[in-house]
């Protein structure tokens, strides 16, 4: 019973990382982006990249993050910028060809076969009885601190209240004097060093290669439809309904059949409840 | 678009050119490869049925396409049906699976239904891994029979199938219903508010457009004689929608000489071997940012209006 509290919290934790950056960019830009799930493996790989050349690791994890943000920013202004113009259709596409090209340019770089990120705690703690390895703990107080933090800076800075602004009212945050480019590009930034971030702390217990990119993408579009298009506290709550129904069903059942819940759970709340939980109806 | 004589000539010479080639070449390696370039314009036409006519992009194609080739594999191999139930069956279960999809995707607006696609083709590839007792794991189901012995043979019936499709779904394209999956593209709300069923009409284009892809992969799993999880992967979407764009959307002839050039390339790029899909992925953002109309149907249309006399 403990075990199947701390480890849902774990694997919650990475999502809603995950989730958060996905739903942020998409409330701010009505951009829904394919690529990422690219930001969580580019994250992992610089970081392997940067201590496999001798970097200790927090400088090498601080590194890989901002250098995620920056691209996450490029490729905002150089990619999706053009196609936003065209239709959500196209902003889909393009994000989905970047996906690739970086998975295909990871594949040429590193090769298929799995590597190893450094974990920053070894050590292991218990806790009401149950063993966990110290980096699974590191990553769910990580992730509650940089989501707790995020949601402050949104709530309590300017900035924030200018992508708040932005999200609720596009039009009228222009007229204000908004500009709302260089907000998107602050977003991009957040949304992609977040999910970097994801990707260095789970990349010590999860597999790190090129395809990586793709499962985290599946489970945040299930969250985000549960938690509804948008929506920050949605996407949190879905996150930890994701995480710890994946979690039961590892334990109760078996670890076949956690895969299947995500496109289940995504397919029923587009059958009953289309907006999902916190989810506006015109999301579009 | 098939009333003008230049259509059909072109049409005409385009299905001479397909049948004469492998016997001129005569060698068995580009029969194979015309083949699998023909399979694929299967896809690819299928593809643009659905997508390219109503503007709702279909990320998982690879769903349907894995589907019938694991229905052909299972029939075949393991409960012994012979071959040639595996091109209905496949077109069955891939059905069945357009409409579990389409069912709750296709009646909202916005990027459900692409993301929903990508999804359950990601979680196919997965459970086919991890049911491997049933499926094989990794290595699939082998052992599936040829349907025709020859090669050639095969070659013909495949191209044959591809005729008869592209000649269907352009009839269709062409017909009321081309009209109101197009004007669907076009303007959603209005069609609803001139009382048409918008939401059924888009679930019938997936249905077909899902069994025929369905069947062209129960053909590709009996020519390779063997089913691989590789088929539900991302890049086989991909690829299929790569190639209805060089080919021109909405068009259904561009994307099958779409189809056929860039597997053509593709041979060609064999020495480049591990970077094929960066090229792959590579084209497909110069052609968004350069040829977001395509290439081969807008060059069609051109040469047609130089030299067809408007004898409708």
């Amino acid at each position: 019973m403990a075990e199947i509290l701390i480890q849902g919290a774990v694997s919650s934790a990475i999502y809603a990382m995950l989730a958060v950056g996905f739903t942020l960019i998409f409330g701010v830009a009505r951009i829904l982006n394919l690529a990422h799930g690219s930001f969580y493996a580019l994250g992992a790989y610089g970081a392997y990249l940067l201590t496999s050349l001798g970097l200790p690791l927090v400088p090498a994890a601080l590194l890989s993050i901002a250098f995620v943000a920056v691209f996450g920013v490029v490729m905002e202004r150089v990619f999706v910028r053009p196609m936003r113009k065209q239709s959500l259709l196209a902003v889909l596409m393009i994000t989905l060809a970047v996906a690739l090209a970086v998975e295909q340019a990871l594949f040429l770089g590193f090769g298929s076969e799995y590597r190893n990120v450094p974990a920053l705690v070894s050590a292991k703690y218990t806790i009401a009885g149950v063993d966990i390895a110290g980096q699974r703990l590191l990553t769910l107080v990580a992730g509650i601190v940089l989501i707790g933090a995020l949601w402050l800076f949104i709530q309590r800075t300017r900035l924030g209240s200018a992508i708040l602004a932005i999200s609720q009212d596009p039009e009228a945050a222009q007229y204000m004097g908004i500009p709302s480019d260089r907000i998107f590009a602050l977003v991009m930034a957040l949304s992609a060093g977040l999910a970097a971030a994801a990707g260095i702390l789970a990349g010590p217990f999860l597999t790190v290669q090129p395809t990586m990119w793709l499962l985290p993408i599946v489970k945040a579009f299930a969250i985000v439809v549960v938690g509804g298009l948008g929506s920050i506290p949605g996407s949190i709550l879905a996150a930890l309904m994701l995480g710890y129904a994946e979690t039961i069903v590892a334990y109760v059942i078996s670890t076949s059949w956690t895969e299947i819940i995500s496109v289940l759970a995504t397919l029923l709340m587009l059958v009953f409840r289309p907006a999902g939980i916190f989810g506006k109806r015109a999301a579009f | 678009m098939f009333t003008k004589k230049i259509d059909l000539a072109g049409a005409a010479l385009f299905i001479a050119v397909m049948a004469v080639l492998p016997v001129i070449v005569g060698n068995a390696y580009l029969t194979g490869v015309l083949t699998v370039a023909v399979i694929y314009a299967i896809w690819a036409v299928s593809w643009d049925f659905m997508s390219g006519l109503t503007g709702r992009e279909n990320f998982g194609h690879s769903l349907f396409i894995g589907a019938g080739a694991y229905t052909a594999g299972f029939l075949n191999t393991v409960w012994g049906f012979d071959g040639w139930w595996s091109i209905p069956a496949a077109m069955v279960v891939a059905s069945l699976f357009a409409l579990v999809m389409g069912f709750p995707t296709l009646r909202l607006k916005g990027p459900y239904f692409a993301l929903a696609m990508l999804s359950s083709a990601v979680i196919m590839q997965r459970l086919m891994l991890i049911f491997w007792e049933y499926t094989g794991g990794e290595e699939g189901i082998n052992g599936v029979e040829p349907l025709i012995d020859s090669q050639l043979g095969f070659y013909y019936f495949a191209l044959a199938v591809l005729v008869g499709v592209t000649a269907v779904l352009i009839a269709l394209a062409r017909s009321n219903w081309g009209l109101i999956l197009r004007a669907i593209r076009g303007d959603e709300a209005t069609c609803q508010a001139a009382g048409l069923n918008v939401t059924y009409y888009k679930i019938a284009s997936l249905v077909i457009s899902g069994a025929i892809a369905g069947g062209g992969g129960a053909m590709y799993a009996h020519y390779q004689l063997q089913v691989s999880p590789a088929l539900f992967e991302v890049v086989t979407s991909i690829t299929v929608i790569t190639m209805v764009y060089v080919g021109g959307m909405a068009s259904i002839y561009g994307p099958v000489g779409g189809a056929i050039l860039l597997v053509l390339l593709t041979e060609l790029l064999r020495d480049f071997g591990e970077w094929r899909l960066m090229i792959y992925s590579v084209v497909l953002i110069l052609i968004l940012f350069f040829l977001p109309q395509g290439f081969i149907a807008p060059l069609w249309e051109r040469f047609r209006a130089r030299f067809g006399r408007s004898s409708t």
